[in-house]
C-alpha cells in the first residue's frame, strides 16, 4: 500500500482530455465529410451542413422534462422486468458466505480486512455486471421491439433518449448500490467477531519525513541493512548513538485525539543479532525534540510489537525519564513538567544562517526513535510511524468506497449505453466488458508499449525480429525497408496512444478500498474526486458520440 | 370544393422519393420505393393505398425520419423530415402499436405528453379525455402486456393525439378494431377532419377508405399507379347513366330543360364503380403492364 496517495493532477488530466476528445472530434469530422462528400458529391456536403446545424439545435433545445420521462421510463422498465432480481443472488451470496469467512484465527484487523474486502469486492463484481448488460440490452431491446419509434416520432431529441437511458440506468445501479452497501454494511458490523470490532475504524494518519544517525551520531540518509534482499526498512543499532528521525510538519493541537493525548502509531520491525531478553520484546525510546529550541523530552520506554504494530498514548502534560537508558522503563516520570504542544511544537521556523533556507518551518516537531537494546537493531520505513489524528467512523471511509463504486458503475453505465446505440444487446456487452477488463488491467502493459519502453520495437519490426530470430536490443539493418517499418510502426504507436487514452483507467475506482480495509481514512480529493472527474470526462464524449452514433442511423435497420 | 385556393397549402412534399433498404453491408435488398411524388394538402384527408408491401408504411417512417431516403426530398409541415421539432404538431399511429407494454394506459399517455413537453396539469386533462374518446377508461389502470389487440390499436390512437396535432399520420388506424371501434375510427378521422386537421392515413379496408378520404394514392410495388379524388376516381369518364328509367339521351336535353323550367328536383351522374373494382383493376393492370402510371386529372396537375 502506498501510503500517500500520488495525488490526481487535475489539470494535467483536462489539458490531456481536451487534446483526445479534440483529435477524435477532428477525426470524426473529417471521416464523416470524406463519407458524405464521397457518396452524393457537393449536395452531401450541403446535407453535411444541414445535419450539423440541426444536430446544434438539438443541443440546445433540451428538455429536463422529456429527460426526466425517458430516466424514469428506463427505471420503470429495469423494476418491472424485474431486473433486480440480484438482491437475491446477493442475499443468498450473503447468506452462506459467513461459513466461508470465519477468519476468526486471524488478528482483528486482518479479520476487519477480509470482511470488508469481500463485501466491497462482492459488491462491485455483482453490481458491474447486472448494470452492464441492463444497459447495453436496453436500447436495443427499444430498437428491436420498435418502441423507439413512437418515441422518436414525439418531439424527444435523441440525445435525450441517450441521456434518459443513462440516467436511468445510473438511478438503478445506485439503488441497488445503495441497497446492497447498507445490507453489507450490516453484515460487516453482525459478523465481525467483538475483538475485531474496534478495528473498525478509519484512522487519519499525518506522516513525517525519516531521517537516520548512524552509531557514531553522524547524519545519515538511510539506516543499517541487515541483510534484507528488499530494502525497504531501514535498521537502527542498540545502544549506540542511532537514531530515526522523523520531521512531522504542520501541528497544532487539532493532531491530538478526543482526550488531548497524542497517538503515535508504529509498526517498528525487531531483529535480533543474539537472543538477549527472550522473555520481552526489544525496547524503543521515543524522545520528543522542539527544532527550535532544542528542547529534549525522552518518554518511557515501550516494546516493540512486532508485525502488528502499536499505537503509542502520550499524554500532553509531559514529564521526564532519562534518554537512552534501560532504567527509564522501570524509573517514575518527574512530575509533568511540559506541554507537548506549548513547548515541543516549534513557534518560529528555524532559518540557516548562512542561506537563509528554512530547515524547520513554524509548527514542526521532531520525534527520535532509538533502540536501547544492545546489539539489536529496530527496522523501519518512513510510513512506519505516524502521528495519529483524531479516527473517523469506518462508515465515512465506507461511504467514500462505496462512492467510489458508484462512479464506477455510472462509467459502465456510461460506456454500455454509448455501445448500445451503434451495436446490438450482445456486442454492445461484449465491447463495454473488454474495455472494462482492459481497463483493469492492461493500462500498464499500453503505456510501456506507447512509451516505447518495450525492446525490440513495434509491431512490424517485432515481427520482423521474430522472423529473423533476432535479440531485440541488437540493431537493425539501416535501410529505406527498415525506414518504412519504423515508420508504419510509429504511426501504429500513434493509434495506439488514442486507444490508451481512451480506454479508462478502472483504477482510480477502487483506490480507496485497500486504504478503508487496513483502517485508514483517505481524503475526499484522492478517494472519490478523481473518479468522479474520470467519469465526467467519459459521459461528455460518450453522450456526444451516443447521440451522433442515434442520429445518424435508422432504427428500422435490424 | 376543397380544392379551393387556402386549402390548396401542402402539408406534406414529397419530391422523387426512392428507398432502397440494404442489408448490413451496404447491399440492396429491396426498392422498397420509386421515385414518389405527390403533396398532401391541408385539411384533407389522404388515403395511402396499395396491396402488402408496397411501401406505404416505408412511406410513412420517411416522413417522420425513422428512415433516411435514398434519393429524393421530403417536406413536411415546411420542414425536413429530419428535424425533430416538427414533431411537435404531427401525431404517428404506428402499423402496430409500438409502446411500452409494462406501463399501464394512464402512464403512457402521461409518457408520451411528457415527451411534448406538457405540464403535469395539461396532461392529466389530455388524458382523461383521450382515454374517454378512445373508450379504454375502464381499463386504464392494466398494463398494455395484458391489452387485447383492439384495446392496445385504441390506446396507440390515444398517444397519436396526445399532442392535439395538426397532421396526423395513420398507418392501418382500423386493423384490429371490432366493427364498433371501426366505426369509431372513421367518426373521429371525420371529427378530425372537422378541426382542420389534416390526416393521411394507409389502409386496405377500402370501404373506410371510400368512407372518409377525399383524395387517395395507389402504390404498386413501390410505385405511385394512381392519384386523384376519390369522386373523380370512382366516375367512369365515358358513361353517362340517367338515375331515370326509359329516357334516350337525346330526350335528356329536353327532360332536363323541362325540369330546369319546372325548377324540380332531379339527377344526372355518371355511375360510380366501388373502390375495391379500382383498387382491383389497378392492381392487375400494373402487374400486366409494369412502370406505366394510370392517368387521372388529379395526377395531371400533379405532374405539371
Ligand atoms: N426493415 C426492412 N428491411 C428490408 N426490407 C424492408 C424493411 N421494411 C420493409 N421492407 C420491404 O419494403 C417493401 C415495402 O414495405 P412496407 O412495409 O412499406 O409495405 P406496406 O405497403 O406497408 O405493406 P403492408 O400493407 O403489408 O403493411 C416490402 O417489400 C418490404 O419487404
Ligand atoms: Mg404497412
Amino acid at each position: 500500500m502506498d501510503f500517500d496517495p500520488t495525488p490526481f493532477n487535475f489539470a494535467a488530466a483536462g489539458i490531456n482530455w481536451l487534446l483526445i476528445v479534440g483529435v477524435c472530434l477532428g477525426l470524426m469530422t473529417v471521416v464523416s465529410l470524406l463519407v458524405m462528400a464521397g457518396s452524393r458529391g457537393t449536395r452531401g456536403l450541403t446535407m453535411w451542413t444541414d445535419e450539423v446545424g440541426l444536430m446544434a439545435s438539438d443541443l440546445v433545445s433540451l428538455s429536463p422534462r422529456r429527460i426526466f420521462a425517458l430516466s424514469q421510463l428506463t427505471f420503470r422498465e429495469a423494476i418491472r422486468r424485474r431486473a433486480l432480481l440480484v438482491f437475491v443472488v446477493f442475499g443468498i451470496l450473503f447468506m452462506f458466505a459467513g461459513w466461508f469467512l470465519s477468519a476468526s484465527t486471524l488478528a482483528p484487523e486482518f479479520q476487519v480486512k477480509v470482511y470488508v474486502t469481500f463485501v466491497l469486492r462482492a459488491i462491485s463484481w455483482l453490481i458491474l455486471p447486472v448494470v452492464l448488460l441492463l444497459s447495453c440490452w436496453g436500447l436495443p431491446e427499444d430498437i428491436k421491439q420498435r418502441s423507439l419509434h413512437t418515441v422518436v416520432t414525439k418531439p424527444a431529441r435523441r440525445l435525450e433518449i441517450v441521456l434518459g437511458r443513462m440516467f436511468g440506468f445510473a438511478f438503478v445501479g445506485t439503488i441497488v448500490l445503495v441497497v446492497m452497501a447498507v445490507v453489507g454494511g450490516f453484515w460487516i458490523k453482525r459478523q465481525l467477531p467483538a475483538v475485531a470490532q474496534e478495528q473498525l475504524t478509519c484512522r487519519k494518519p499525518v506522516f513525517g519525513y525519516l531521517a537516520f544517525k548512524d552509531r557514531e551520531g553522524n547524519d545519515a540518509a538511510k539506516g543499517i541493512n541487515v541483510g534484507d534482499i528488499w530494502e525497504f526498512h531501514s535498521y537502527i543499532e542498540g545502544a549506540t548513538k542511532a537514531r530515526a528521525i522523523w520531521t512531522f510538519i504542520n501541528l497544532d493541537a487539532s493532531v491530538l485525539d478526543s482526550d488531548g493525548n497524542l497517538r503515535l502509531e508504529n509498526r517498528f520491525q525487531a531483529f535480533r543479532s543474539h537472543k538477549g531478553d527472550m522473555k520481552r520484546a526489544l525496547y524503543y525510546q521515543y524522545v520528543l525534540v522542539n527544532p527550535q529550541t532544542g528542547l529534549r523530552v525522552p518518554i518511557p520506554l515501550k516494546t516493540v510489537n512486532e508485525f502488528r504494530g502499536r499505537t503509542d498514548i502520550i499524554p500532553r502534560k509531559l514529564g521526564k525519564v532519562a534518554e537512552a537508558s534501560p532504567a527509564a522503563a522501570d524509573e517514575a516520570e518527574t512530575a509533568a513538567a511540559y506541554d507537548l504542544i506549548d513547548d515541543l511544537v516549534s513557534k518560529e521556523a528555524v532559518v540557516d544562517p548562512e542561506t537563509k533556507n528554512v530547515i524547520y518551518p513554524a509548527g514542526t516537531m521532531l520525534v527520535e526513535v532509538l533502540c536501547i537494546d544492545p546489539g539489536q537493531y529496530l527496522g523501519m520505513a518512513r510510513p512506519d510511524l505516524f502521528i495519529r489524528t483524531p479516527d473517523l467512523s469506518f462508515w465515512v471511509g465506507y461511504v467514500k468506497a462505496v462512492l467510489g463504486i458508484e462512479m464506477m458503475l455510472i462509467l459502465v453505465v456510461v460506456l454500455s449505453v454509448t455501445a448500445s446505440t451503434f451495436v446490438k444487446g450482445p456486442v454492445a456487452t461484449l465491447l463495454t466488458f473488454c474495455l472494462v477488463i482492459i481497463g483493469q488491467t492492461a493500462r500498464e502493459f499500453m503505456a510501456k508499449i506507447v512509451n516505447n519502453e518495450e525492446a525490440g520495437g513495434g509491431v512490424f519490426e517485432s515481427i520482423y525480429r521474430l522472423v529473423k530470430h533476432m535479440n531485440p536490443t541488437t540493431d537493425l539493418p539501416e535501410g529505406t525497408a527498415t525506414t518504412v517499418m519504423r515508420f508504419v510502426d510509429s504511426a501504429l504507436v500513434n493509434l495506439m496512444w488514442l486507444v490508451y487514452n481512451i480506454i479508462p483507467d478502472f483504477s482510480f475506482f477502487t483506490r480507496s478500498l485497500s486504504y478503508l480495509s487496513n483502517g485508514f481514512d483517505v481524503n475526499v480529493a484522492t478517494a472519490v474526486y478523481p473518479g468522479l472527474a474520470i467519469t465526467l470526462g467519459y459521459f461528455i464524449p460518450c453522450v456526444l458520440l451516443g447521440y451522433f452514433c442515434l442520429r445518424t442511423r435508422e432504427l428500422e435497420a435490424k | 370544393m376543397s380544392t379551393s385556393g387556402a386549402s390548396r397549402e401542402a402539408v406534406i412534399e414529397i419530391r422523387n422519393l426512392s428507398k432502397i433498404y440494404r442489408d448490413f453491408w451496404g447491399r440492396k435488398k429491396v426498392r422498397a420505393l420509386n421515385s414518389l411524388s405527390l403533396d398532401v394538402y391541408k385539411g384533407e384527408v389522404f388515403g395511402l393505398l396499395g396491396p402488402n408491401g408496397s411501401g406505404k408504411t416505408t412511406t410513412l417512417k420517411l416522413l417522420l425520419g425513422l428512415l433516411f431516403p435514398t434519393e429524393g426530398e421530403i417536406s413536411i409541415l415546411g420542414e425536413p423530415a429530419s428535424n425533430v421539432s416538427k414533431n411537435e404538431r404531427i401525431g404517428y399511429l404506428p402499423e402496430e402499436s409500438y409502446l411500452y407494454r409494462f406501463l399501464n394506459a394512464e402512464e403512457t399517455l402521461d409518457f408520451y405528453g411528457r415527451l411534448f413537453d406538457m405540464p403535469a396539469s395539461v396532461r392529466k386533462e389530455r388524458t382523461e379525455k383521450l382515454l374517454d374518446l378512445v373508450k379504454i377508461s375502464h381499463a386504464r389502470k392494466r398494463q398494455l402486456k395484458e391489452y387485447s389487440k383492439g384495446m392496445t390499436r385504441r390506446i396507440g390512437l390515444a398517444q397519436a393525439l396526445i399532442n392535439d396535432p395538426d397532421l396526423v399520420l395513420l398507418d392501418e388506424p382500423t386493423s384490429g378494431l371490432d366493427p364498433l371501434g371501426n366505426r369509431d375510427m372513421k367518426d373521429l378521422i371525420l371529427d378530425l377532419k372537422k378541426q382542420g386537421k389534416t390526416i393521411l392515413m394507409c389502409s386496405h379496408l377500402l370501404a373506410d377508405v371510400q368512407d372518409v378520404c377525399d383524395r387517395i394514392a395507389i402504390l404498386y410495388g413501390g410505385e405511385l399507379k394512381v392519384l386523384g379524388r376519390v369522386e373523380d376516381l370512382l366516375k367512369s369518364q365515358n358513361q353517362t347513366q340517367i338515375l331515370s328509367s326509359q329516357l334516350t339521351p337525346a330526350a335528356l336535353a329536353e327532360v332536363e330543360a323541362v325540369l330546369k323550367k319546372h325548377d324540380a328536383s332531379f339527377q344526372v351522374d355518371h355511375p360510380t364503380a366501388s373502390l375495391e373494382e379500382l383498387f382491383l383493376r389497378t392492381v392487375q393492370e400494373s402487374k400486366e403492364r409494369p412502370g406505366h402510371r394510370l392517368v387521372t386529372p388529379d395526377s395531371k396537375s400533379q405532374a405539371g
